[in-house]
């Protein structure tokens, strides 16, 4: 517990700093003074706007990415070893498909609203979904699935009772990584063309020159982050079985 | 391995058909304009434009723009991940303990949320976009530098004692490559990071680079450009990548496998490359590095020669 003291410890040393003007205040604001921002812009409503288009955008295109993933990494997981060779230049292909790139893309066909941004952010947790079920579903087991068979499991039967809770693990990883992807790319999608939502009102106040502001969406993103990221952990209190069986030693999860 | 000669044609049948199918129905599509060709311009008309780019409007120079920015930020990642993550994990591991939490949100950071600042502080040239590489990159490499660290077999580091090796020794000798392939494979996970956010961040402040190009051609409306430079850009990509993966079977041969759940689908082949292979491989990596510096230092004059037909000429906002 004690070396949770090291953001308190940091936050201070940055207010101090600032405050006594050891580095340029009016580009490193005290934290104080972005607490106060931030809790201005909630009390006039404003931050709460772009934090509800933000994370409306971030989930409805990972739940789209979801639906779309598990089966498809279900499927490929199956016949991993039969698709092989079919599949493994195209697939290496398509996620080398960058999603800013995409983004004009797909602007081009469906407008500037909102369903490109959403398309944009389910591409690209499509591929960790896609790719962590893929690995799941071809690690199970296989005298698990034969006794499933031996029992007289077919088809669904047998994806839903032997396949989906030995490889759910690896679901839930793939999952986990989509959630993160999301938010880092919906700030991006937002940046670059919308004119609402929290990657907008960063980079909206940098180009006013309101810093105290842009901390203050930098702030809010990356609570909004830690706090989507600390949601995880209650499904795995819930279910044990969720958990990695070993440690994935990246910073991208 | 020998093939039967029914295997030796399947098998590159089955390897490309489906890419090539994907090429077809894209080209037939364009042909009898089942899809608006001002949206989707056939696959042919894609390559010719990107010959044209590559004549007309230094389409190679933008493409060596963005992978030196690439190189460059990940090679200040890899040293600078390495050298904090051996000081944190080996020399200072009470401090390095007691900053990890911090260190774990640094890496939580949207890069695209420092870029602003990066440019407040360091202005519009090449330093923000080389340090937002660099900053992405950091931390896939010091992580996983540090789990390397951890997970250095106690049995070696008490061999290498017991025979009498010296700390120095110890390090080179020891910890060193134990650790490389886990620093690879950070790096490699970093350099994908890093060629993502470059793409946006050329997209948004930058007057070179293949990210610039996208954009440009999109606010142009100049649809076949942006999907000529997009198949550079997922070439370039799918090269990076493919470069990598032949870098660790060569050269970290005796590291875990990738942790990556793509590469499942790859073929493993670790054998070490010979050394000639090595200087080769050397060579042309700090003659592309090389090269792609000086075509940054000229990409300035040569994007804003006046001569230059005006369409392909820097755009300004």
């Amino acid at each position: 517990m004690i070396r949770y003291l090291c953001f308190p410890a940091f936050l201070l040393i940055w207010e101090f700093l600032s405050r006594f003007k050891l580095i340029n205040p009016i580009f490193f604001p005290p934290f104080t003074t972005i607490v106060t921002t931030v809790v201005d812009m909630i009390s006039s409503g404003e931050l709460w706007l772009h934090l509800k288009i933000s994370l409306a955008r971030a989930l409805s295109g990972l739940f789209i990415a979801s639906l779309a993933g598990v089966p498809l990494g279900i499927l490929l997981g199956g016949y991993a070893k039969k698709l092989e060779l079919l599949l493994e230049l195209p697939l290496e292909v398509l996620s080398q498909l960058n999603p800013f790139l995409l983004f004009h893309i797909i602007i081009l066909f469906m407008g500037i609203g909102e369903p490109p941004k959403v398309t944009i952010v389910a591409w690209t947790c499509l591929w960790p979904i896609t790719f962590s079920t893929m690995t799941g579903v071809s690690q199970v087991n296989p005298s698990l699935i034969k006794s499933g068979r031996a029992f007289g499991l077919r088809g669904l039967s047998l994806i839903t009772k032997i396949v989906l809770p030995a490889s759910a693990a690896q679901i839930f990883a793939g999952l986990r990584l989509g959630l993160g992807y999301s938010m880092f790319m919906l700030i991006a999608a937002e940046m670059m063309g919308a004119s609402s939502g929290l990657g907008w009102l960063v980079l909206n106040s940098q180009e006013n020159f309101q810093l105290n502001n842009m901390y203050a969406g930098v702030l809010v993103i990356a609570l909004a982050g830690l706090v989507l990221d600390g949601l995880v952990w209650l499904p795995l209190k819930l279910w044990p079985q969720l958990a990695p069986r070993e440690a994935v030693n990246t910073a991208g999860d | 391995m020998k093939l039967s000669p029914k295997k030796a044609l399947t098998r590159p049948v089955t390897r490309y058909g489906l890419l090539a199918l994907l090429v077809i129905v894209w080209e037939l599509s364009g042909r009898f304009n089942l899809v608006d060709q001002s949206f989707l311009p056939s696959f042919s008309e894609t390559i010719a434009t990107t010959v044209v780019m590559f004549q007309k409007s230094f389409l190679f120079t933008h493409t060596m723009v963005s992978l030196t920015r690439v190189m460059i930020g990940l090679c200040l990642a890899v040293v600078s991940g390495t050298i904090l993550s051996y000081l944190l994990g080996r020399v200072l591991p009470s401090v390095g303990w007691t900053l990890e939490p911090l260190f774990r949100v640094f890496g939580l950071i949207n890069p695209y949320c420092l870029f602003p600042l990066l440019v407040v502080f360091f202005g519009l040239g090449e330093a923000p976009k080389i340090l937002i590489l660099a900053w992405v990159a950091l931390w896939p490499v010091f992580f996983s530098s540090l789990a390397g660290l951890k997970d250095i077999d106690p049995a070696l580091l008490q061999l290498a004692r017991s025979m009498g090796a010296s700390k120095i020794q110890i390090f080179y000798k020891v910890i060193i490559p134990a650790t490389a392939p886990s620093i690879f494979n950070g790096a490699r996970i970093g350099v994908e990071m890093a060629f993502f956010i470059l793409i946006a961040a050329e997209m948004t402040g930058a007057t070179a680079g293949l990210g610039w190009i996208v954009h440009n051609a999109g606010a142009l409306y100049q649809v076949s450009r942006i999907y000529a430079s997009g198949l550079i850009i997922v070439l370039l990509g799918f090269t990076i990548n493919r470069f990598l993966i032949f870098v660790r079977d060569g050269l970290f041969f005796w590291g875990r496998a990738s942790l990556s759940g793509r590469d499942s689908l790859l073929p493993q082949n670790r054998t070490r490359i010979s050394p000639l292979t090595l200087k080769a491989v050397t060579l042309t990596v700090a003659v592309v590095i090389g090269l792609g510096i000086y075509q940054i230092i000229m990409a300035e004059a040569k994007l804003n020669d006046p001569t230059v037909i005006p369409e392909y000429r820097v755009w300004t906002e």
